[in-house]
């Protein structure tokens, strides 16, 4: 057989859409070679380095308009596509720079951070603009490892172990995922997911075994990812050996990375009757939600409080995926709009007093006491965090609430009632232990200090950014309208 | 005149921001002109208020989520008008009865967040607009229990928190499966109180289970037993000026929520559900008295007794008749002027002598008479004596519960003596006999700044006593009214049967 020479119109890749990518990576490309040309640049340099190319490369997914599919029909650059990339981008706009702190740290002398940094980015940016499961997987794998690396590079006896842990549990649930693709390869010979589904629903999802073991190593793969219960174990330790900045960012982006496959893998089931994924969701987002909470309250440091808050509030709106309407698809995201202001702020607070003895407790960086008294000695930063903490609680009119009250009625309006009641119990065991730290920093007496040990890392830029997200905390009921309506028109648009 | 209501709202919330620039000594000053002020322009509002007119007036509205039906928008009428100006006065009176405290300045920022919510729970007619400024009432106030409180505050501000909160939740889930009913109804979006009021939910068991949640969420607020467990913890360990305002203003959002949201949404369900909501409120009003009676602090008496006469506010609202609407009603004011003062007397005492326990006392009629006379003035107008503001109100609901059962009505009307009982034996314990105690003998009588707080408290508490009406019928008027909606709008045959027969009293109908 001969195979008949490929021709291929350059005009029909529709490269615009790789755009985005490839500013990242370029971005990356140069800093390295500035290292090379003249090295001990100030971390200052690279961080406003970093943020050009960032917000260039978020001008260029706002100002693309070309076709939906790209390159080869790989790329599918839909409505789902742009907003995650607009909270990829806007997160990481707010994240870079916490690197500009008044201590030194280890890893922001190195501009491979930095590097490593845009990298991370593009990876998730081709991770969500696709629906091509090799994609999806170069994708996920080169942001991830990217990010060991990174959790690595804070240099500390727990950071190393935070980024090996981190790297194991990716290693595995990179496999699952092979495995998953390969099942679903097999059954029906397309790794495009819109094909996929095509088929599936076809041959009515027979042979039953088959798909469910597909789909089963698929949930377990994107349960390490979205660090849904059971398999969530790795990631308060994650968090607590990672720097508090990384750690704020890894409760964000990554997930919603995680969340915009999830949407596209599983919808297709719940919208074609198959009630077996429903349970096993449903089931999913109960434990993760229940049981995060429930570790959440008997922990002795605020960072890990917070890294189980942040698997409880992806269990909350995992409660979408579940669902599968177009409002439940949009409060997703309008929760984690809301979710990323408050939760990089709450922090950024702890960045900013990270200390490199530990006073407090042998182990943990900020324990419940450290912030003991802090509204007598730092008001004002004591009243943000506490902003912060209500908010998460999801107290009205701040951010949460919003996403909160959007994803409830989307739960309701599709008829699941008692799933609704359990998400608002959860809501209210959250508010205890948010609360926990409120009451250490209004009603505890201080302890032996003069406060500065609050503000002990932070600088006019780090302040900066705790007042942007402030602001977008406290006034989120000015915009809530204009970003959901922004958000259901692209939903909508691509069909979700 | 324009936007009257949203000044009202956000005026304090205002004054609460730039008040943080203010120097710490002219804070106190600064907080009694803002609440005065806010207290004047409420007066104003009652002023330009047109007492025949039963509908809602000052309506405003603007946008906030409009994808989704929700609007900012407020009106007044004649069952909110006294809540208001309720709780713009008490917290003045509140305010001008703060003794010396620590980080006075935190203290009325707080003050003046509380009252912007407090004002815009009573004012706001949209559902998730309502629920937003219910749910920000309680920062603040865990704030001021937590921060202000003696003993086992944090104990008592987190389970006040966690306690409402729950409730709120479900009652938010019930907003929004009724939104949904609005929805698939009408094709609209909508959280507007008003809209809703004109729809017929025909499913009876639907109505049921939302009045359920809606209930859950007043209920615990009340608070209604069982959920009362919090209150006495709260009052117990709050700071005077933290209970004056609980007891007055912020109770009053469970039962002002009853009326404004479950009678007119849910006129079948509020039927089905007289029977156990009054044997519920049957068992505050006698058990809670029992409890109060036992007590040995007065703080927690006046907690207890707060319970007590919930009950009665409940009953004469689910007396569901012009009467016992009203009467419930104006038993709210009373109950908050007369409470919070009772409060803040408790709160001199305390800062005498920083001890509560009765048994402390004895004879303080000897050294203190003049606070001895106001304590006595606002007792009798607790238990509910004639020509007292208190009798009105306990009146008027029980004489509405008459139509519904006449048989509860008379065990209810038990909270008249059982109130007399444990009021009039605190005050023997306390007031009257020897000085048996030598720390009470040297005791000051109240000073001029206290007088000053309690006096015009005293003379409302006689001339709405001896004259009512001036609240009384702008309440009757907006009373009316919803009572003939409900009627209209029930959806079985025997709802309205049952109505109209409640509503007969003096043959009007």
């Amino acid at each position: 057989m001969e195979l008949s020479p490929i021709s291929v119109d350059f005009a029909s890749l529709n490269l615009g859409a790789l755009t985005p990518m490839v500013i990242a990576i370029v971005g990356a490309l140069f800093i390295i070679i500035i290292d090379l040309i003249k090295s001990n640049l100030s971390k200052s340099f690279y961080t406003m380095l970093s943020i050009i190319f960032v917000v260039v490369d978020l001008a260029a997914v706002l100002g693309y308009s070309g076709a939906d599919r790209a390159f080869f029909d790989v790329m599918l650059v839909d409505g789902l596509a742009i907003i995650s990339q607009v909270i990829i981008l806007v997160a990481s706009i707010v994240l870079i720079p916490l690197s500009l702190t008044s201590g030194r740290f280890h890893e922001y002398r190195y501009p491979e951070f930095f590097a490593l940094f845009l990298f991370m980015i593009a990876g998730f940016q081709f991770m969500v603009s696709t629906d091509n499961l090799i994609l999806i997987f170069v994708g996920l794998e080169t942001a991830s490892l990217a990010l060991y690396a990174m959790i690595a590079m804070h240099n500390r006896e727990r950071s190393f172990e935070a980024a090996i842990k981190y790297f194991t549990m990716g290693a595995m649930a990179a496999g699952l995922f092979a495995f998953g693709s390969l099942i679903l390869y097999v059954l029906s010979g397309s790794v495009e997911l819109s094909q996929i589904a095509e088929k599936l629903i076809e041959r009515d999802f027979q042979p039953l075994p088959l798909v469910m073991i597909a789909t089963a190593f698929m949930l377990a793969s994107f349960g390490f990812k979205l660090s849904l219960m059971p398999f969530h174990t790795w990631t308060p330790d994650v968090y607590e050996g990672s720097s508090a900045a990384l750690a704020g960012y890894m409760a964000v982006v990554p997930k919603i990375a995680g969340f915009v496959v999830s949407m596209r893998l599983f919808e297709f089931y719940v919208t074609s009757g198959i009630t077996w994924i429903q349970d096993i969701l449903y089931v999913l987002v109960i434990v993760t939600m229940t049981g995060a909470n429930v570790m959440a309250l008997i922990q002795h440091d605020v960072k890990r409080m917070l890294a189980f808050s942040s698997i409880s509030h992806a269990g909350f709106v995992m409660a979408a995926i579940l669902i599968g309407t177009t409002q439940a698809n949009s409060a997703l995201f309008l929760y984690w709009v809301m979710f990323m202001f408050t939760n990089i702020g709450a922090f950024s607070m702890l960045w900013i007093s990270r200390h490199k003895s530990k006073k407090w407790h042998a182990r943990f960086d900020h324990p419940y006491e450290k912030f003991a008294g802090m509204i007598k000695v730092m008001p004002i930063p004591a009243s943000i965090m506490g902003l912060f903490m209500i908010a998460l609680a999801g107290v009205p009119p701040f951010s949460v609430f919003w996403g909160k009250m959007y994803m409830l009625s989307a739960v309701v309006n599709s008829g699941f009632i008692i799933l609704a009641l359990i998400m608002a119990l959860n809501s209210a065991i959250a508010a205890y232990y948010y609360l926990k730290l409120v009451v250490y920093m209004f009603f505890h007496e201080p302890s032996e200090n003069d406060g500065t040990q609050y503000m002990k890392n932070t600088s006019l830029q780090l302040q900066t950014i705790l007042a942007i997200t402030a602001f977008f905390t406290l006034f989120s009921f000015t915009f809530i309208d204009s970003i959901s309506i922004t958000i259901t028109q692209l939903v909508q648009a691509s069909g979700y | 005149m324009e936007h009257i209501l949203s000044i009202l709202i956000f005026f304090p919330m205002f004054a609460a921001i730039l008040g943080f620039m203010v120097d710490k000594d002219s804070i106190r000053s600064y907080g009694l002109t803002i609440t005065f002020i806010e207290f004047v322009l409420s007066l104003w509002l009652w002023l330009s208020f047109d007492g025949t007119n039963p509908s809602m007036q000052f309506m405003e509205s603007l946008s906030l989520f409009s994808s989704y039906g929700i609007n900012y928008s407020v009106g007044v009428d004649g069952i909110s008008l006294f809540l208001v100006v309720l709780s713009t006065f008490m917290t003045f009176i509140a305010l001008l009865g703060l003794g010396s405290t620590h980080h006075v300045k935190n203290m009325i920022i707080s003050i003046l967040i509380l009252e912007m919510t407090m004002v815009g729970v009573f004012l706001v007619l949209d559902a998730i607009v309502f629920y937003l400024f219910w749910e920000l009432s309680l920062v603040p106030m865990l704030y001021i229990i937590g921060g202000w409180g003696a003993g086992r505050r944090i104990y008592a501000a987190i389970k006040f928190f966690l306690y409402t909160f729950t409730g709120s939740l479900i009652m938010l889930i019930g907003m929004l499966f009724l939104a949904n009913i609005y929805y698939e109804t009408t094709g609209v979006w909508s959280f507007s109180i008003l809209d809703w009021h004109q729809l017929q939910i025909m499913n009876l068991d639907m109505q049921n289970w939302l009045f359920l949640a809606f209930f859950l969420g007043f209920a615990i607020k009340v608070p209604m037993f069982p959920f009362h467990t919090w209150l006495p913890y709260a009052h117990g360990q709050a700071p005077t000026i933290g209970s004056v305002i609980l007891a007055a203003v912020l109770l009053k959002m469970g039962t002002y929520g009853f009326i404004r949201f479950s009678l007119p949404l849910f006129p079948d369900a509020a039927v089905v559900f007289l029977t156990p909501i009054a044997i519920l409120s049957l068992i505050m009003i006698v058990y809670t008295a029992m409890i109060a009676y036992a007590q040995e602090d007065m703080k927690q008496v006046i907690a207890y007794s707060s319970v007590s006469h919930m009950g009665v506010i409940i009953l004469g609202t689910f007396a569901l008749n012009v009467e016992g609407i009203s009467g419930s009603i104006f038993l709210m004011i009373s109950h908050g002027i007369v409470s919070g003062a009772l409060f803040m007397l408790v709160g001199m005492i305390y800062e005498r002598r920083h001890t509560k326990l009765i048994s402390e006392f004895g004879g303080l009629a000897k050294v203190m008479p003049n606070y001895a006379v106001v304590f006595g003035v606002m007792l009798m107008a607790s238990v509910g004596l004639p020509l007292t503001i208190g009798f009105v109100g306990e009146f008027l609901s029980l004489l509405g519960f008459y139509r519904v059962s006449p048989a509860m009505t008379v065990i209810a009307g038990s909270t008249i003596i059982l109130g007399a009982v444990y009021m009039l034996t605190l005050y023997k314990k306390s007031f009257f006999g020897v000085i048996t105690n030598p720390a009470n003998e040297s005791l000051k009588d109240m000073n001029s700044q206290e007088k000053i707080a309690l006096f015009p408290l005293i003379a409302i508490v006689i001339w709405l006593g001896v004259y009512p009406k001036p609240i009384l019928s702008p309440i009757d008027s907006s009373v009316k009214e919803l009572v003939s909606f409900m009627e209209k709008k029930a959806v079985t045959h025997e709802t309205k049967e049952f109505l109209r027969s409640v509503n007969t009293i003096g043959g009007e109908k």
